[in-house]
């Protein structure tokens, strides 16, 4: 590790306030103060790849608190995510109306008469606050949770009515639920407005039935493909679920359910005769597939997969299963198996857009409102909620590697401080974690950056390769800080 | 330190291999083109009644002006005259048309429409991903370039979405790093250094060392001119890429603006304007690629044709069967080809609209098959049981 502990005290009384904001910092910022430039701490290895897990990115703070706590107290803290006080993302987001709106209001500020629809408002709002709050939230275990769930039960903004319904998905479903129970979670889901049209369920009539929502519930939702369900199955769950529907006009937006194009004969699904019931026929089914042990594996492996490995251990998704089923599928119960007991097995993981953007910009302390940072999403293949197909953003490596020029072009761009409305805080960091001399800061940085510094040899190669080009140190420094961002190590987590 | 060579770039194991076809140019005319004056069914007095004002004169109607009148090509159909630059790609027979062509959907939305398009679906169901990136997901040709597929505009058109990553560039500047040369330089150096060993980072500073030779704004076709319009940069930067050899297989090009409801103009304005656009673009691109004609398709796609009378705007209002011009080497150009259904009372579907007599999604497989080695239709255009259209020699 590049600090001691002689060079961390002596840096510690260094700290103060840092003052390169406080002259353009916004509103929300002087109220709530600002980044904390801290001394970064030393991490091992596998403490700054777990941090990387459970946050977008480690932060300077987060990597303090972290050391001081340890992993385990640590999870502790985030699971217990209310108690953590968000003061200054909410008063940053407190401007944000539409988050607020029903999908009755949130549909009237989106239409124009005469115009047609304003498709970008209601969805460059949902997508900015999701930026924001991935980025600034000291929830941050809630905010991977989040962001796991909106791609498990994925709903494509670009789809008719979803440019403003998923703005309640988002709030009512996803977000209330994504620490609570799974139960719940697939309950308010299968009620969702927005879910209802994204896989035509409100198409789903006795007369001609849709099977869409009714295979998806099954296969992506609950079960899993290999589940062990039928086509029949599907076909049967899908009786049951017609009339499970959205009310239009003046009352768009809410769940109905409409009897009146409801299959009443009699259904079989998964071995259960259902007996005539309106509603409670689907509801009947739900309640069997939140309890089914295929859902708990299911469910398990691709929160494994998310925060450990691609391949997660077998062992791992066994526990965490047994432990879905004995809490009847309580999140947290099963994230603390899934974290304590995973994530010293832990492998690398390939940063998906998202990842890799949020990363350098927590690491660095950047400060910034997000709408730069729209473009090298959509760039890079990751724009919130804009994923076609119900099964969310890949999360295996390889879907993701190939397309590397965003990356390096936003790496480049961020250090240069030319994005927008965007300004990092490298050198307040560097002021207070190292000397003045550039070997010294470039370990910092890579410490910083890749959790810590490189080989001597591999660190003077690189400088020297940039000198060769003609660089100043100070040019030095910023484009291997940058190309550290660009760089195949910085791409993996 | 840099590369993470403990883990092995994982690919993935697409249906098919096959050494790649042709470079396929996808031209999309968003807001439903009124394809009854582009490509005008003179022959048919029905077209004169419902199109007083708009209809295109007949090639021989001495009443009008020369310019006015249609160009026949075969006696029946004839250009509108804004669109005679694409004589010469049709007299050598490069140019095909398939008229009276379209989807199934009848929603007449061009939001709805040009989604399942895009899509290459019948309706909601099925996969939501696009109907080029399922060909690219399911041929593998051993080509990982970052540019194997590119959307030409800000983000990759729907047809482009799926699991193989496309790129979508506005201009071949934007593969560029910033800064002046000499910072440039530095970027590079860093870049090459931290990227030693790792192929996919060596392509793409390859790829980068390539396309900032290419000078967009000088470049000249020794033969022809690109409209200066943003089609005809497309084109242009389209062309730059195929002779720059950086992989490229798919190109996606929209021209937009034909949505005209309102005054759009028979011989001049609006639309022919557009029209000219069009067929500039498209013949300074078949003029400026003629050495790569055996190696190239272009098609063009509307997401539906417009009602067959005019409105009472001096427009058109939303309609049902469009047309699809291809354009390349091994067409079976120089004639109209599709069941005309004809313009008479009867004939016209739903509201008064030209009938879809040939599924767009024909006319692609075929060229995906005879041209683009994918043999895989049946995952592009799931549920669906094409007729190849013999469109292709």
């Amino acid at each position: 590790m590049t600090l001691s502990r002689r060079d961390f005290l002596k840096l510690a009384s260094l700290v103060t306030a840092s003052a390169a904001l406080s002259s353009c910092a916004p509103v929300y910022r002087k109220l709530a103060g600002n980044l904390p430039a801290l001394p970064w701490t030393a991490l091992s290895a596998s403490d700054f790849l777990a941090l990387n897990r459970i946050t977008f990115g480690a932060r300077v703070e987060e990597r303090a608190r972290f050391a001081e706590i340890g992993l385990q107290a640590y999870i502790e803290e985030q699971l217990d995510f209310e108690s953590i006080n968000d003061f200054s993302l909410d008063l940053q987001l407190s401007t944000f109306d539409t988050l607020k709106m029903q999908a009755n209001e949130l549909e009237g500020i989106s239409n124009q008469l005469f115009d047609g629809y304003d498709r970008e408002k209601v969805p460059n709002e949902l997508r900015q606050a999701t930026f924001l709050r991935q980025l600034y939230s000291k929830r941050q275990l809630y905010e991977v949770m989040v962001e796991f769930w909106s791609d498990h039960f994925n709903i494509f903004m670009d789809k008719e009515k979803e440019f403003f319904l998923k703005t309640v998905d988002d709030r009512e479903v996803i977000r209330k639920h994504a620490l609570g129970n799974f139960r719940d979670l697939v309950w308010a889901s299968a009620h969702s407005p927005a879910m209802m049209i994204c896989l035509d369920n409100q198409a789903n009539e006795k007369s001609h039935p849709n099977e869409n929502y009714a295979r998806e519930l099954m296969e992506l939702h609950t079960l899993g493909v290999d589940g062990g369900y039928t086509q029949k199955d599907v076909m049967e769950l899908a009786r049951c679920l017609t009339g499970w529907n959205v009310k239009e006009h003046f009352w768009l937006g809410d769940f109905v359910f409409k009897e009146d194009i409801h299959d009443t004969g009699e259904k079989n699904v998964l071995g259960l005769s259902i007996q005539p019931s309106g509603i409670k026929e689907a509801e009947q089914v739900i309640e069997m597939l939140v309890k089914h042990p295929s859902t708990a594996k299911f469910i398990c492996t691709k929160l494994a997969r998310r925060l450990i490995a691609d391949d997660p251990p077998e062992q791992l998704i066994e526990k965490a299963t047994q432990t879905f089923l004995n809490t009847n599928g309580d999140i947290k119960s099963v994230l603390r198996v899934i974290l304590l007991d995973g994530l010293p097995l832990a492998q690398p993981k390939y940063k998906r857009p998202v990842n890799f953007l949020l990363s350098a910009l927590r690491m660095l302390n950047v400060e910034t409102d997000g709408i730069a940072l729209h473009d090298y999403l959509v760039r890079m293949g990751q724009l919130y909620f804009n994923w076609p197909t119900p099964d969310g953003y890949p999360d295996y490596s390889e879907a993701w590697q190939g397309n590397l020029m965003p990356r390096w072009q936003f790496a480049f761009a961020l250090i240069r401080n030319e994005l927008n409305d965007t300004k990092h805080n490298l050198n307040a960091l560097l002021d207070v974690s190292s000397t003045g001399i550039l070997q010294d800061n470039i370990d910092s940085i890579t410490s910083l950056l890749l959790g810590a510094p490189l080989e001597c040899l591999t660190r003077d190669g690189i400088i020297d390769s940039v000198r060769v080009a003609g660089a100043t140190d100070q040019e030095t420094r910023q484009i291997i800080t940058a190309s550290i961002i660009a760089s195949p190590a910085f791409q993996w987590r | 330190m840099l590369t993470q060579t403990w883990l092995p770039r994982l690919s993935f194991a697409p249906v098919n291999t096959a050494p790649r076809g042709d470079t396929l140019v996808v031209v999309f005319l968003r807001g439903a083109a009124d394809v009854l004056n582009m490509v005008v069914p003179h022959g048919e007095d029905a077209y004169y009644q419902l199109r007083p004002s708009l209809g295109i004169a007949r090639p021989d109607d001495v009443r009008k002006k020369k310019e006015e009148r249609v160009l026949d090509l075969d006696g029946f159909f004839g250009l509108h005259s804004n669109m005679s630059p694409l004589l010469e790609a049709w007299q050598s027979e490069q140019l095909a048309i398939i008229h009276a062509c379209g989807a199934p959907d009848e929603s007449r939305s061009h939001f709805k429409a040009m989604e399942l398009m895009e899509r290459g679906v019948d309706d909601e169901r099925g996969p939501a991903s696009g109907w080029i990136g399922r060909h690219l997901a399911t041929l593998n040709t051993g080509n990982s370039s970052p540019l194997r597929a590119v959307g030409m505009g800000t983000r990759p058109q729907r047809s482009l979405s799926g699991s193989v990553p496309v790129s979508a560039l506005r201009s071949i500047t934007d593969f560029h790093l910033g800064g002046d040369l000499r910072a440039l330089q530095q970027m590079r150096a860093a870049l090459e250094t931290v990227y030693a060993g790792d192929v996919l980072g060596q392509d793409t500073l390859s790829i980068m060392d390539t396309l900032q030779k290419l000078d967009v704004q000088n470049y000249r076709s020794p033969i022809t001119n690109y409209p200066d319009s943003e089609f005809g940069l497309a084109l242009k930067q389209t062309a730059m890429l195929i002779k720059a050899e950086v992989g490229l297989e798919v190109s996606a090009i929209d021209l937009g603006g034909w949505d005209t409801h309102f005054a759009q103009g028979s011989s001049t304005g609006l639309m022919p304007n557009l029209m000219k656009d069009l067929a500039e673009g498209l013949s300074a691109f078949h003029a400026d690629m003629a050495d790569h004609q055996n190696q190239l398709t272009t098609v063009t796609m509307s997401e539906f044709g417009r009602r067959a009378s005019e409105n009472g705007s001096l427009g058109t209002d939303h309609g049902h069967g469009s047309m699809m011009m291809v354009l390349g080497g091994n067409v079976d150009g120089g004639k109209v080809h599709g069941k005309w259904p004809g313009l008479e009372e009867g004939q016209l579907v739903g509201p008064g609209d030209l009938a879809v007599t040939t599924d767009y999604r024909d006319v692609l497989s075929e060229i995906l098959i005879k041209r683009l080695n994918n043999p895989a239709t049946n995952e592009i255009f799931p549920a669906y049981q094409q007729a190849l259209p013999n469109i292709i020699v």
